[in-house]
Order: structure tokens, then C-alpha cells, then sequence
């Protein structure tokens, strides 16, 4: 995979190059900052740019250099990484883009593995969140949602926990060692319980659908 | 009722004719300094310890990857290193909270607030207008606010929250809470110069504090 990053800290830049090349892929080049990240883009084609959040143009340069590149290039995934996994930076970038996107703690990419799944997921166009705070959504809601929430039970709440990871409906059955289908029913039945009435085909709009429930407040937001 | 003033840091005489060159008194400009210096000691943290325990754990990974067909040991130990690593993010993460929370640095008052109240799991509604207030006022609304809630606890009516801006004070209200929770959380406020009411009563009272920022 043809990969481009932009991160202001020197040493974790280099650490990702060596990895993004370690794991196979191409790194078509690095900057430290969003400016010259879309300057190298506008010459060197990639499938998917890595941004660091906090970086110039501050503050948060990496969410402003996104807008400008999901504009510039639409088939360029996004992969934001920050030292801090928050629902607020979460719903600014699912206003950047609910495809080929993804939010993660730098310090969870650190194995070949992970890194090569993530981008591999978003390369094929889902949505990838940090498990951690996918976590953190389903089990510390907003206080009008808690009550809905204790109605799921535990395997559904591992889905829904998994649906806001963004996981696909077999990414969701490989890692609960279930069939697709058993999954399907557990995601009809959790649609039910949270009155949701998305599109569950729609694998974007269904992800949405869960991590907008989450983080709304009762009269909206 | 008016909270009196309490002991500030960095305080000294508060007398309003004590001013300097920016015509602000010693006291509020010692004040502002200090929300000034938590700011800057968050953004080390971020930009150094963190930042280099984060590229620790890729170089890890990287390791991993050299050493794959290795000893099995190594994998493990490897593993074992990158929980260690993140763990120590995580507690770096904790104090970065408390000493100038990185979200009110970057996206204000209201973001700060919004996710503070989500962690802490209490049923608030918190309405800030957009816009900055400067890094002192933010600061000191922020903790008084949070101070509050936790002080109060879960359970209980919707407590609301309310920030705007009024010339050059930011004018914030907390509603619902014990009046008797003022004194302790806002007292920061008496300190950077502002100044803090409460009305209603025991449990369902308003805390208004008027905060002067930028």
C-alpha cells in the first residue's frame, strides 16, 4: 500500500516509517506538518495518509489538512492518530467523512499487525475507531442512555461495542467466534432495543447510526 | 449571597490600586500566570515524555517484526513491554488531565465540559457558547465546574450548565446543584478576580460566577 504521514514529532515519524516499510508498504513520503502534506500529495499519489491530530497549522492542524484533503483527493483514505482518544475529535472527523477513515492511539499501532489491519481496513473503505474508545461509548453512556444500554445483553453489547470499532458484520463474527448470520440477529435485535431505524445493510450509515446514539444528548446536539 | 475572597496563590496585598503596566492587579496577573504555566507544562508532557514513549512502542513493534521467527519467549516479553508502555501513557494521560486538560487547550470551554461530563457519568446539560475565553478563564471554569459535579456526585435531577460571554467577562451558571458546593470549586474564581453568587437553596440552587477572560 502506498502510504504518505504527517506528524511534528520527529522520533514517532521516523518510528512509523520504519514500521509502515517493515509491514511491506510503500511510504511515499513524510512531513511535519499538514501543509507540506498536502503539497507532497498534489505530486505523489497514495491510498491512504496518516495525520497526526495535533500538529501545525495548530491547533489542530491534522483535522483541518483532512477537510482539505478528502476534498482534493476522495479515494484517499484517512487514518488520524492521536495521544488522546476523545468522542469529541471522533465526531469532528466523522463530519470529515463516514468512508475509508479511521481514529487511533499512536501507541496502539505499534505492531506490524495492527498497523497492516487498520490501513487495510480503511483501504476497502470502513470506518476504523479505537477500540478503546469504541469501549468507552457503550459502557460509560450518557446518563439518559444508560438505562437502554442494561436492557442489551452481554453478547449484544459486545456487538455493539464491535459496530463502534466500525467492524464489519464479518469482522464482528470473526472476532466473536460467531457466524455473520448470528450476528445479523444480535444487530436486528440491539436496532430494536435502541428504537434505531438505519439502513443495517448499509455498513457506513449503520456505524454512524450506533456512534451517533452514543454521544447525542436527549434534546439533540 | 457574595462568596467572600479567599486565599489565592501567589497572593499577596489585593488591593485594586496595586496595578501594573497592563493595568492588571498583582494577584490576577499572578493567577494568570500560573493557568498560563499548567498550560505549558501539559503541552511538555504531550510534545516529550508521551511522544517518546509512543514512538518506544513502534520501535517495540519494529523489534518484533526483526526477531519474528525468533524465540517464542521474545514475543511474550515484547508483549509484556508495549502493556507496561501503555500503561504509563495512560497514568501520563491522567496527570495531563489534571494539570490543564488538552482538550480545553485545543477546542475550549465547551468541548472540554461535554466530554468531562460524559466520564464522569452525571446527567448534565452543558451549554457554552462557541468561542475562546483565554487560557485562565477556561482553566478556572473548567475545575470549578468539574470540582462541582464531583463533589455532588451521580443520581439527581439534570444539573445545567451555562456559559456566554457578557463584554469581558464570561458569565457562567451552574443550576441544580447544593449552594454549598460554591465555596470549595470556585474559589479559583474569587482568585483570578471574579466573582461567584448563589441563590436558591439546599439542593437546587444556582451558582453564578462571573469570570473576567480575554
Amino acid at each position: 500500500m502506498r502510504v504518505a504521514l504527517a506528524e511534528d514529532g520527529a522520533l514517532f515519524r521516523e518510528g512509523l516509517q520504519m514500521l509502515l516499510q517493515a509491514a511491506g508498504h510503500e511510504v511515499v513520503g513524510s512531513t511535519a506538518d499538514g501543509d507540506a502534506l498536502v503539497e507532497l500529495l498534489s505530486s505523489r499519489p497514495a491510498d491512504v495518509a496518516i495525520l497526526d491530530i495535533r500538529m501545525p497549522p495548530e491547533p489542530d492542524g491534522g483535522l483541518v489538512t483532512a477537510e482539505r484533503l478528502r476534498a482534493l483527493h476522495p479515494g484517499l483514505g484517512l487514518l488520524f492518530l492521536s495521544h488522546y482518544a476523545e468522542s469529541h475529535y471522533l465526531m469532528r472527523i466523522l463530519q470529515i467523512g463516514t468512508e475509508a477513515i479511521g481514529y487511533r492511539l499512536k501507541e496502539k499501532v505499534g505492531s506490524v499487525d495492527v498497523l497492516s489491519d487498520t490501513l487495510a481496513r480503511i483501504e476497502a473503505g470502513e470506518i476504523v475507531i479505537e477500540p478503546v474508545l469504541a469501549k468507552r461509548l457503550v459502557e460509560r453512556p450518557r446518563a439518559d442512555k444508560r438505562g437502554v444500554l442494561t436492557t442489551l445483553s452481554e453478547r449484544e453489547s459486545d456487538v455493539l461495542r464491535l459496530m463502534a470499532e466500525g467492524r464489519s458484520n464479518n469482522g464482528i463474527a470473526a472476532q466473536l467466534y460467531v457466524t455473520p448470520k448470528a450476528v445479523e440477529k444480535h444487530i436486528a435485535s440491539i436496532f430494536g432495543k435502541l428504537n434505531l431505524h438505519a439502513d443495517t445493510a448499509a455498513h457506513h450509515r449503520r456505524v454512524l447510526a450506533v456512534l451517533t446514539y452514543l454521544r447525542s444528548q436527549r434534546n439533540g446536539e | 449571597m457574595t462568596l467572600e475572597p479567599a486565599h489565592c496563590a501567589g497572593d499577596a496585598p489585593r488591593t485594586p490600586l496595586e496595578r501594573g503596566t497592563d493595568g492588571l492587579s498583582r494577584a490576577r496577573r499572578s493567577e494568570r500566570d500560573q493557568w498560563l504555566h499548567r498550560r505549558r507544562l501539559e503541552r511538555q508532557l504531550h510534545d516529550g515524555a508521551a511522544l517518546r514513549i509512543s514512538a518506544l512502542a513502534l520501535q517495540l513493534g519494529l523489534v518484533r517484526h526483526q526477531v519474528l521467527d525468533g524465540e517464542p519467549g521474545v514475543d511474550a516479553a515484547i508483549d509484556g513491554l508495549q502493556d507496561e508502555l501503555h500503561a504509563a501513557l495512560q497514568e501520563l494521560r491522567d496527570v495531563a488531565a489534571q494539570i490543564y486538560p488538552p482538550l480545553l487547550d485545543e477546542a475550549g470551554l465547551g468541548p472540554a465540559l461535554g466530554e468531562a461530563v460524559d466520564r464522569l457519568g452525571v446527567a448534565v446539560r452543558v451549554d457554552v457558547a462557541d468561542g475562546r475565553f483565554g487560557p485562565a478563564a477556561e482553566g478556572v471554569a473548567y475545575f470549578a465546574v468539574t470540582g462541582c459535579l464531583e463533589a455532588r456526585g451521580a443520581g439527581g435531577d439534570e444539573v445545567r450548565v451555562a456559559g456566554r460571554r457578557e463584554g469581558e467577562v464570561l458569565v457562567l451558571a451552574v443550576d441544580g446543584v447544593d449552594e454549598r458546593l460554591a465555596e470549595p470549586a470556585f474559589d479559583q474564581v474569587l482568585c483570578l478576580g471574579g466573582t461567584v453568587e448563589v441563590a436558591g437553596g439546599r439542593g437546587a440552587g444556582t451558582i453564578t460566577a462571573r469570570i473576567p477572560c480575554e
